[in-house]
């Protein structure tokens, strides 16, 4: 028996799907560097302690892990941003900040596998190290709307939120760290009857109850701010709330807010997001296409404290939404019966910048003809 | 610009009656909802709502995957397939409740002697992770009907099942022995549709929560 499977959850790129992925690449790659970005590259695996300090212990069991011969414990990279967190304290300990980096990698999760959510998948991103404020994230969330623009995206929402708000409540309210946690599945899931249910057992304030309960539906413009009844009881949820309505007026500046949706219900998965985080969606997809936020104590847990944000992107869902690329230039076929004036043909097309294939095989006019037939936008030249 | 179609999954069976009672109350168009016609699919214009007739155990997958954008199945169906969406309105309709059930001669028997036992169900997961949370380990055997049987027949020593009288339990001489959870019908949502279609999704579902609290108040308060 001939073994051709691959392992579950991964997949081939055929040429098709190679040229959208370097198309959105490229794009994105000339917009973040007109806003200073440069390129990094970080190793495609590091130790597990790196990636824990990082993002937690509950990213373990989406880990791929493996031993070195040392007996070390290795980890494939889930995502970008703790590496470049780990990168800037290796080799920037006396840069002068901010930095700016962005990323093109691919990253890998033991998840299940399904429609648009690979094991190894693409990601694409920036990280703003060392700067603090409003200014920086909305440079950082006008800079995700403009990708998703220059791309080719329309009609996409970018959800905002502050996850301060979230966790001071939460702080006030003495609960255990488990049912913490639970409510904050619970509301990132909008599971409205099971966190009805839940806070109900609670013997926590009746309008603090009532506040996170309202939480996941509340979605729309800065208004919805004003329906949370317990944050002016709160001194820390109130400067959060603060925060994230002069993320919101900078994001004005920018003219980007026609994208912007503010939305109490997002508090993304990972744990080290401290302030703002946001994620992207679009209408076409039943899954999320982009997330960010700012990570004020990750670079910290590495030795060195500075204020960070940033987002990635995944290309593979992004893709999808993509209408197939035009018809790339002419290609040639150079084929004939003497290999010099083959190869002096070809070389003067390529010279001139076009793409020239030739038949190495001695195939007649009517043979090449017949190879080409039905494939498009390739012309035979034969040389005779 | 007119809005696009709101896509609603429906479950066929004993839950598309009381369904098409809670639309009528809520004003929602109900004409014709019938899963006795051959369609499968019901379009209305005003306001723009498509229904699509599904086998209740399809809806969470449908809405997962954004083929529809809201759906309305049981508690049941939704613990059991483990799917990523919102669960947004407790409708309160179709009563049912998950159950261990042992035979009769076992009435006495406690749950720690569980341990080790086989366990018939249509519900492997809710089974599982059931007995996990008491420290138990059984052996999970999924049976796609039928369920009574397994014990009388000497498949397995113990069923989980959904009951909603317990009328078959008595006549297949079971007892319930344990209540693991209620389940009554919901509304679930697809993650990305409630963000992108919130403008026609969010009232829908403050409708549905009056409606279910009896129509007095806010339904976006928990207590």
């Amino acid at each position: 028996m001939i073994n051709r499977k691959i392992p579950r959850g991964l997949r081939d790129l055929l040429p098709a799907e190679v040229a959208v992925q370097r198309d959105i690449e490229k794009k994105a790659a000339r917009l973040f560097k007109g806003y200073g970005y440069e390129e990094v590259i970080t190793p495609t695996f590091e130790f597990l302690e790196v990636v824990e300090t990082g993002a937690g212990r509950n990213i373990r069991e989406e880990l791929f892990l493996f031993t070195d011969r040392e007996g070390g414990i290795l980890s494939l990279r889930p995502e970008m941003t703790v590496a470049i967190a780990r990168l800037a304290a290796t080799h920037l300990q006396d840069a002068v900040f901010p930095q700016r980096f962005y990323y093109i990698a691919n990253v890998f999760r033991h998840v299940q596998p399904h429609l648009a959510q690979y094991r190894e998948f693409w990601q694409l991103g920036i990280e703003l190290l060392g700067a603090a404020g409003a200014c920086a994230d909305a440079e950082v969330i006008s800079i995700a709307v403009k990708v998703l623009e220059r791309i080719g995206l329309e009609n996409f929402k970018i959800s905002l939120n502050q996850i301060g708000i979230f966790n001071s409540l939460l702080d006030e309210s003495g609960m255990s760290i488990e049912q913490r946690d639970l409510i904050r599945s619970l509301v990132e899931n909008k599971d409205l009857v099971e966190l009805a249910r839940v806070l109900d057992t609670l013997a926590i304030d009746d309008l603090l109850k009532e506040t996170i309960a309202i939480l996941p539906i509340l979605h729309g413009g800065l208004e919805v701010l004003k329906r949370m009844p317990y944050v002016g009881k709160n001194r820390n949820a109130a400067e959060a709330v603060g925060e994230l309505i002069k993320v919101y007026d900078a994001l004005k500046v920018c003219g980007v807010t026609e994208h912007i949706v503010v939305d109490m219900g997002v508090l993304r998965g990972l744990d080290y997001y401290t302030g703002i985080v946001f994620e992207g969606y679009s209408p076409e997809l039943g899954y999320g296409l982009l997330g960010g936020g700012r990570y004020d104590k990750l670079l910290g847990s590495f030795g060195l404290p500075r204020p960070a944000t940033g987002f990635a992107l995944g290309m593979d869902r992004l893709a999808m939404l993509l209408k197939k690329p035009e018809a790339g230039p002419a290609r040639y076929m150079v084929g004939g019966k003497d290999w010099t004036q083959m190869i002096n043909k070809a070389d003067e097309l390529r010279s001139q910048g076009k793409i020239v294939e030739m038949d190495v095989a001695g195939n007649s006019r009517e043979e090449l003809e017949e190879k080409l037939h039905g494939r498009e936008n390739c012309q035979l030249i034969f040389v005779e | 610009m007119q809005a696009e179609y709101l896509t609603i999954a429906l479950s066929k069976g004993t839950l598309l009656k009381p369904t098409i009672k809670m639309f009528n109350n809520v004003k929602l168009p109900a004409g014709g909802l019938d899963e006795d016609s051959r369609s499968m699919v019901f379009t209305y214009d005003e306001p723009r709502i498509k229904y699509i007739m599904c086998r209740p155990t399809d809806v969470p997958i449908y809405v997962e995957q954004g083929a529809a954008d809201l759906g309305i199945v049981g508690k049941d169906v939704i613990l059991e397939q483990a799917r990523d969406v919102f669960e947004m309105v407790d409708l309160k309709y179709g009563y049912c409740r998950f159950v261990v059930a042992v035979p009769a001669a076992l009435e006495n028997i406690g749950i720690k002697e569980l341990n080790y036992k086989r366990v018939a169900t249509k519900f492997p997961m809710v089974a599982e992770t059931y007995f996990r949370s008491q420290g138990l380990q059984v052996e999970v055997i999924k049976l796609h009907g039928n369920i009574e049987l397994a014990p009388l027949m000497g498949l397995a020593d113990v069923i989980v099942d959904i009951v909603s009288t317990g009328r078959t339990l008595k006549e297949n001489n079971l007892v319930e022995l344990v209540k693991i959870m209620d389940s009554t019908t919901r509304l679930i949502c697809n993650r990305v549709s409630y963000r992108t279609k919130y403008e026609q999704i969010q009232p829908l579902i403050e409708t549905m929560q009056n409606y279910t609290t009896g129509g007095n108040g806010d339904g976006n308060k928990a207590v």
